[in-house]
C-alpha cells in the first residue's frame, strides 16, 4: 500500500493546535510548571539561603509533623477556611440579593460595597488596627456607650483569629457580591413571574428557583474563596500588617508560617516542603468539590 | 518535504528524548545561572549599600550624613559607592535582603543587628574586616559591643551606635497623677505600681512591645539577665530560661497585662515609637531606647518627658541591652576587598575623618552612645552629654549595659513563643521557661555554627 504523502487532516489540525496553544503552554511551564517542580523539589533539600543546598529526603517532611508551630498553624488554617469560606458565601449571597433590587442610587449601593476591595490591604490593615486599638480606639469606646467592656481586639488570642476574619469578611465581601450579582442576573425573570403567579413565598422562590440556577456561580465563589483563604495574599497581608502571627501565634496561618520559616529564619527548605503539603491540602480540597458537583457541570446545563 | 522521513532522520542522527532533556536541562541552567556571571563580570558597576536610612530616608539629617560619607568616599576613590535605600518595614522583618542572598544578588555592603549577625555568618557571606583595620582602631571599640560582631577574634561587622533600653515618661502625665521625682521606681514591683497610678480610662501607665519579633525579644531580655537568667549558658549547651531569673521575668511582663496597666496592641509603628504612643497620650511610661530621644526632638519638640534607668527585680543587678546596628560588607559580593575597606574607612579607622564621622552619627543624626572610646570622648568633650536625658544615659543607663545578644533564628522563635504566651496568652511562666528551655537545648544539641553570645 502506498504511503500517505504529508500528514492526514488529523495529524495536521492537531499540529494547528499545538501551534496555537504554544505560546500559553510555554508560558505556563517557565512561570509555573518550573517554578513548582523546583518548589517541590526544594522540600526534600535543606537550603540555608546563601546558596547550600543538602538532599535530606523525607526530614522536611517529618519535622514538619513534629513540629508543634506547624501543628499549630494547620488548625488555625483549618478554622480561617472553615468560617471564612461560608462567611463570603453567605454575606456574599445576601448582598447581592439584597442590591439586586432596582434600588434608588443602586450603582452607588454597589460600588460603596466593593469599595473595600479596591483600598490597599496595607492601608486597611493599619485602619483598622488604628480603630481597634485597646481602650481608646473607636470600635471600643462605641461599644463602651452601649455597655459592652473595652477588649484587646486584636492583642486578646481568644479575640484576633476572629477580627482578623470580621476584617477579611468585611473587605471581600464586595468581590463576591459583584459575582453574585453577575449570577442573579443571569437567571431568566420568567421563572420568578411563573413563581409569583403561582403564589410561591420569597423563601420557596430562592431555594426553588435561585439557589439551583446559582449553582455554577457557587461552585465558583467556594472554589475560589477557599484557594483565597489557603494560600491567598489577602489573610497574609492582614496577618502581616496587624499581628506578625500573634499574639502567641493565635493568628499564625500556614502562609504566614510558610514565609517566616522561609524569609526570617532562612530555611527555604522546609518552607517548600510546608508549602508542598498545603498544595496537597488544596488540590484535594478543589478535588472534594469537583466530585460533590460532579465536576463543576450541573444538571441544567 | 517529507515529514515523516526528516523526523525518523531526526532519530537516527541521535536526537531523541533523552538528548532533548540534556539539552532543555543544561539551557535552563545556564539561564538560572545567568544572573550569577552577569554580576561576576561587571566589576566596574558601583557596589550597593544597602539600609533603610539613604537616598532620601524620613529623617533628613541621618539621611544626608550617609549621603556625604559616600559622596566623600566616591570623590577618592575609584571604585564607586552607591546608596540603595530599601524602606525599614521591608528591611527589619522583611523579605528583601534574605531574597537577594538567596538569589545570589546580595549587597556588597550593608547594615545588620546583632539579631541577624548568625544567620549571615553562618551562611558564610561576612567579610572578615580585620586584615584592614589598624591595632589601635580594633583596641578603640568597647570589647562589650565588638564581641557580637567578632568569632576567633576576627571582627565581620562595624557598629555604628550603642543603644541602651530604659523607660521614658510624659512629665505632664506624671505630674497630673501627683507623682514626684521621688516617686521614680527602683523596683520592678514599685515600676508596676507607679504605673497603676498612672492608668485611667484613656490611657496605660506602662507599655512593653507586644508585637512577636526581634525586637521584642531585644527589649525583654535585660529584665532576664537582672535575676540571672540566660538564654544560652557559658557551656553553650544548656539555657537559663527556666532559671529562675527567666521565670521571673516572665512573670514580670504577664503581671503588667493582668494588673491592666499595659496594652496588648501598640499604636503607630509599635514599642520603639515614642510619638505614636507616650506623646500622644496613650502611655505614660515607655520601654524604649536612647533613639527615642532623638525622634523625640524632631517630632515633638515640645513634649517634656524624663528617662529613668530599669528597675530592679528582688536581689537583681542592673544591667541594660544594648542594641545598634553594624556595617557588613558581603563576601560574595562583586568585589568583597573594597568592600570591606570602605565599611573600616567609614567607621573603624584611628583618622580624624572616621573618629568625626561617629561622632556626627551618634549626637546630630541620631541620639546613641559611641560603639568606640575616642568617640565617646569626642561627643563627651563637645557637650553632646552634658544635660537631660543624654546626661542620663551616659552617666547612670549606659554602664553595666550588656551588648544585645547574637542568636540563631530557632533559639530567637523559642523565648518569643515564651514571652508571647506569658505575657499575651495567661501561658504559666513556669511551664513556658521550661518549654522554651527544652526547645534550645535541643537545637543546641546538633548547632555547630559560632558561638551563641
Amino acid at each position: 500500500m502506498p504511503r500517505h504523502r504529508g500528514m492526514s487532516r488529523k495529524h495536521r489540525e492537531w499540529l494547528a493546535a499545538a501551534l496555537f496553544l504554544l505560546p500559553d503552554v510555554i508560558g505556563l511551564i517557565v512561570f509555573l510548571g518550573i517554578p513548582m517542580v523546583l518548589s517541590l523539589s526544594l522540600g526534600f533539600f535543606e537550603v540555608d539561603g546563601f546558596g547550600t543546598y543538602a538532599f535530606v529526603g523525607f526530614d522536611n517532611y517529618q519535622k514538619m509533623f513534629n513540629d508543634p508551630l506547624f501543628l499549630k498553624s494547620l488548625r488555625v488554617t483549618l478554622i480561617y477556611v472553615v468560617v471564612l469560606v461560608p462567611a463570603l458565601y453567605c454575606t456574599g449571597l445576601a448582598l447581592a440579593l439584597l442590591l439586586k433590587q432596582d434600588l434608588p442610587f443602586i450603582g452607588l449601593l454597589r460600588g460603596m460595597f466593593f469599595l473595600p476591595h479596591v483600598i490597599s490591604l496595607v492601608v486597611i490593615g493599619l485602619l483598622w488596627k488604628f480603630m481597634l486599638i485597646d481602650r481608646v480606639g473607636i470600635v471600643n469606646k462605641f461599644l463602651s456607650r452601649i455597655g459592652i467592656d473595652p477588649q484587646s481586639w486584636l492583642g486578646n488570642p481568644d479575640y484576633a483569629l476572629g477580627t482578623l476574619l470580621v476584617i477579611t469578611v468585611w473587605f471581600l465581601m464586595g468581590y463576591y457580591m459583584v459575582l453574585f450579582l453577575a449570577g442573579l442576573q443571569e437567571i431568566p425573570t420568567e421563572y420568578y413571574d411563573a413563581a409569583r403567579i403561582d403564589g410561591a413565598r420569597p423563601w420557596q422562590t430562592f431555594r426553588d428557583i435561585t439557589l439551583p440556577l446559582l449553582k455554577p456561580t457557587s461552585f465558583f465563589v467556594l472554589l475560589v474563596s477557599t484557594v483565597a483563604a489557603v494560600a491567598g495574599a489577602q489573610g497574609f497581608d492582614l496577618v502581616y500588617i496587624m499581628t506578625k502571627g500573634g499574639p502567641a501565634n493565635a493568628t499564625s496561618v500556614l502562609i504566614f508560617y510558610i514565609y517566616q520559616q522561609a524569609f526570617q529564619f532562612g530555611h527555604y527548605g522546609y518552607a517548600a516542603a510546608m508549602a508542598s503539603f498545603m498544595v496537597l491540602m488544596l488540590l484535594i480540597l478543589t478535588g472534594i468539590l469537583f466530585v460533590v458537583t460532579k465536576g463543576g457541570r450541573f444538571d441544567f446545563d | 518535504m517529507d515529514q515523516t522521513r526528516s523526523l525518523k532522520r531526526m532519530a537516527n542522527s541521535g536526537v531523541n528524548r533523552r538528548s532533548v532533556l540534556k539539552t532543555t536541562v543544561a539551557a535552563g541552567a545556564t539561564a538560572l545561572a545567568m544572573p550569577y556571571f552577569y554580576s561576576r563580570t561587571a566589576a566596574q558597576d558601583p557596589l550597593k549599600f544597602w539600609q533603610f536610612y539613604a537616598p532620601g530616608g524620613d529623617v533628613a539629617t541621618q539621611s544626608s550624613w550617609f549621603e556625604d560619607m559616600v559622596a566623600s568616599w566616591n570623590e577618592q576613590n575609584e571604585v564607586q559607592i552607591e546608596l540603595e535605600y530599601i524602606p525599614s518595614s521591608d528591611y527589619i522583618g522583611g523579605s528583601k535582603l534574605s531574597t537577594a542572598f538567596a538569589a545570589n544578588e546580595g549587597p556588597d555592603i550593608f547594615i545588620i543587628s546583632p539579631g541577624d549577625f548568625l544567620r549571615y555568618y553562618n551562611g558564610d557571606v561576612l567579610q572578615d574586616l580585620t586584615p584592614f583595620m589598624e591595632q589601635e582602631a580594633i583596641d578603640d571599640f568597647y570589647p562589650d559591643v565588638i564581641a557580637t560582631r567578632a568569632v576567633d577574634n576576627k571582627i565581620y561587622g562595624l557598629p555604628m551606635e550603642v543603644e541602651p533600653m530604659a523607660f521614658y515618661y510624659g512629665l505632664d502625665a506624671w505630674e497630673d497623677a501627683g507623682l514626684t521625682a521621688d516617686d521614680v521606681p527602683q523596683s520592678w514591683e514599685d515600676l508596676l505600681g507607679v504605673a497603676e497610678t498612672l492608668t485611667n480610662d484613656e490611657r496605660f501607665g506602662l507599655l512593653f512591645e507586644t508585637a512577636p519579633g526581634y525586637y521584642q525579644n531585644f527589649t525583654w531580655y535585660p529584665f532576664l539577665w537582672q535575676g540571672g537568667g540566660e538564654i544560652v549558658n557559658e557551656d553553650g549547651k544548656t539555657s537559663g530560661m527556666n532559671s529562675e531569673g527567666g521565670i521571673q521575668a516572665l512573670q514580670f511582663w504577664k503581671d503588667s497585662i493582668d494588673r491592666g496597666v499595659s496594652p496588648r496592641q501598640l499604636l503607630g509603628s509599635g514599642g520603639g515609637d515614642p510619638v505614636a504612643n507616650m506623646v500622644s497620650g496613650f502611655c505614660a511610661i515607655q520601654n524604649v531606647g536612647i533613639w527615642a530621644i532623638s525622634e523625640l526632638r524632631e517630632n515633638a519638640p515640645d513634649f517634656r518627658y524624663d528617662v529613668f534607668k530599669l528597675p530592679l527585680p528582688p536581689n537583681g543587678t542592673y544591667t541594660t541591652d544594648l542594641g545598634g546596628w553594624a556595617f557588613v560588607a558581603n563576601s560574595k559580593g562583586q568585589d568583597p576587598e573594597t568592600a570591606a575597606q570602605f565599611c573600616v574607612w567609614a567607621l573603624g579607622s584611628m583618622s580624624e575623618d572616621s573618629i568625626q564621622r561617629g561622632v556626627s552619627w551618634c549626637t546630630e543624626a541620631k541620639s546613641d552612645m559611641a560603639p568606640r572610646a575616642s568617640v565617646q570622648e569626642k561627643a563627651t568633650a563637645s557637650g553632646a552629654f552634658d544635660e537631660g536625658a543624654m546626661k542620663k544615659f551616659a552617666e547612670e543607663i549606659f554602664p553595666g549595659g550588656r551588648a544585645e545578644p547574637r542568636v540563631p533564628p530557632e533559639v530567637y522563635k523559642a523565648v518569643s513563643d515564651a514571652i508571647q504566651a506569658c505575657q499575651l496568652n495567661a501561658a504559666d511562666p513556669a511551664q513556658a521557661a521550661e518549654t522554651a528551655a527544652t526547645q534550645i537545648e535541643g537545637f543546641l544539641a546538633t548547632y555547630d555554627g559560632a558561638p551563641i553570645l
